[in-house]
């Protein structure tokens, strides 16, 4: 796969379950890792999410010769909150224990701790054998702020999602024209369909749907069925028709269920492609719509 | 590798992956034989095909092996596709860590699995590839069955 400028971007799904990793027979073709997805472009390597996803993106890197200590590389991982199954690979992520290798990891700067201490703690001799600071990389801790970052062609942007319970922050890669949004852990219901409409779920309305605008690939959570969110409402989570509206109505190219339920087999999951996708894809406009599913590369 | 494919035909590659499960002098009390009679006697077969379909007088199906298989236009291909719309090298398949993945070889009119573009993929039993006017099935099998 070429990543060169004016080759597409690459997206891989390395994890793509939510909550817990769920290893088995019944999850094999979506896949039993929590969120990580990476974008690669013109030797820029972006990754959001250290699910524990990230293990395998590590390994498929260093065996593609990069991010050794012969060939080091600069590698930026974009944390979209710090609950468990956001960061639980980190401590597995071959590359950050090579030296040579320059690791920063952002995350939001609205939290009542730093960033770093969230992700040491993690490596507590406790919980874990080898603490953070033996990680050989160059590694930098960095609380984003409000500007754009650029790498190359390639811009990220950012925006906080309140309802989700912690919080969290979506995504926006811009390269070539091209926009890829990566928006998991949040409960668009409590946005778009509130019990009671206010001119702050309005506002979060509108400005949700000015950030996917037109996106060419949309990374959301749609974890539940229509079924599930009536005693699942207030856990931070979007039911799969509010997700499909709201894309649709903001005209995504590309929507990705993504932050899979744990309890969902891959047979589950191929029923609802089934059951939802046929209306999309032969709408005018169309939207083609899928379940993510670990080991999916796609050009965009 | 260099196979014309003809109507019907199932091409047998030399994969076929056997494992044969071993103990030694082992044998269980509570059962009339021993483990190591029953279990030398089973095997773990797995075979993975791509049946394709879409074609005049076709289905077709070629099973994979352990070396790569290149799907395309052009003569060299395993599986040859002379269809509008395919490359001369589109795709390929190939076998890593026990899994099979498709990747698109920056063909003009892209490789779909379950009608998403991809660059790359791993595939699973029932993975549906278009490559131009062709459909493709994957399909894998795992066996684990008693040995004659
Ligand atoms: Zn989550
Ligand atoms: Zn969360």
């Amino acid at each position: 796969m070429t990543t060169g400028k004016n080759s597409p971007a690459q997206v891989t799904f390395w994890g793509t379950r939510g909550s817990i990793p769920t290893p088995g027979r019944t999850t094999e073709k979506y896949g039993g890792n929590t969120p990580c997805v990476s974008i690669v472009y013109d030797n820029n390597y972006i990754i959001i999410d250290a699910g524990s996803g990230i293990r395998n993106c590590g390994l498929e890197l260093v065996g593609s010769g990069l991010g050794t200590s012969e060939n080091p590389i600069d590698l930026h991982l974009f944390l979209s909150h710090t609950h468990w199954d956001h960061i639980q690979g980190l401590p597995f992520f071959v590359p950050a224990y090579v030296p040579g290798n320059s690791f920063v990891i952002y995350g939001s700067p609205n939290k009542e701790r730093f960033l770093e201490s969230i992700l040491s703690d993690q490596m507590d001799t406790q919980y874990f054998p080898v603490e953070m600071t033996s990680l050989a990389a160059n590694i930098s801790i960095r609380e984003m702020s409000d500007e754009a970052l650029r790498f190359g062609d390639l811009a990220i942007d950012w925006q906080e999602q309140v309802y989700h319970p912690g919080g969290s922050v979506r995504y926006r890669i811009t390269v070539n024209g091209r926009r890829i949004v990566y928006a998991s852990d949040v409960e668009l219901d409590q946005i778009f369909f509130p019990d009671e409409k206010t001119e702050e779920t309005e506002r979060l309305a509108a400005e949700y749907l000015a950030f996917v605008d037109k996106a060419d690939l949309l990374i959301a959570d749609g974890q539940y069925t229509e079924e599930e969110y009536k005693t699942k409402k207030g856990w931070g989570h979007t039911s799969i028709p509010v997700l499909l509206e709201i894309a649709y109505r903001a005209k995504v190219k590309q929507l990705a269920f993504f932050h899979h339920d744990p309890q969902h087999t891959d047979k589950l999951l191929n029923e609802l492609w089934t059951k939802y996708s046929p209306k999309y894809h032969t709408a005018d406009p169309p939207m083609h719509i899928f379940w993510a599913r670990e080991g999916l590369t796609m050009p965009i | 590798m260099d196979k014309e494919i003809n109507p019907g035909e199932t091409i047998i590659h030399n994969k076929n992956v056997e494992t044969a499960l071993n103990d030694d002098q082992v044998s269980m009390s509570t059962m009339q034989f021993s483990r190591r009679s029953l279990s030398t006697q089973v095997t773990i077969t797995q075979r993975a095909y791509l049946e394709v379909f879409g074609l005049k007088n076709y289905p077709v199906g070629v099973e994979l092996g352990e070396e790569e298989m290149r799907i395309g236009r052009g003569d060299d291909c395993g599986l040859k596709l002379p269809l509008h719309g395919v490359s001369r090298q589109h795709a390929r398949v190939y076998f890593r860590n026990e899994e099979y993945y498709i990747e698109d070889l920056e063909s003009t009119n892209g490789t779909y699995v379950n009608s998403i573009r991809v660059s790359r993929c791993v595939l699973r039993n029932n993975d549906q590839i278009e490559i131009g006017q062709a459909k493709i099935f994957f399909i894998e099998e795992r066996m684990r069955r008693k040995s004659i």
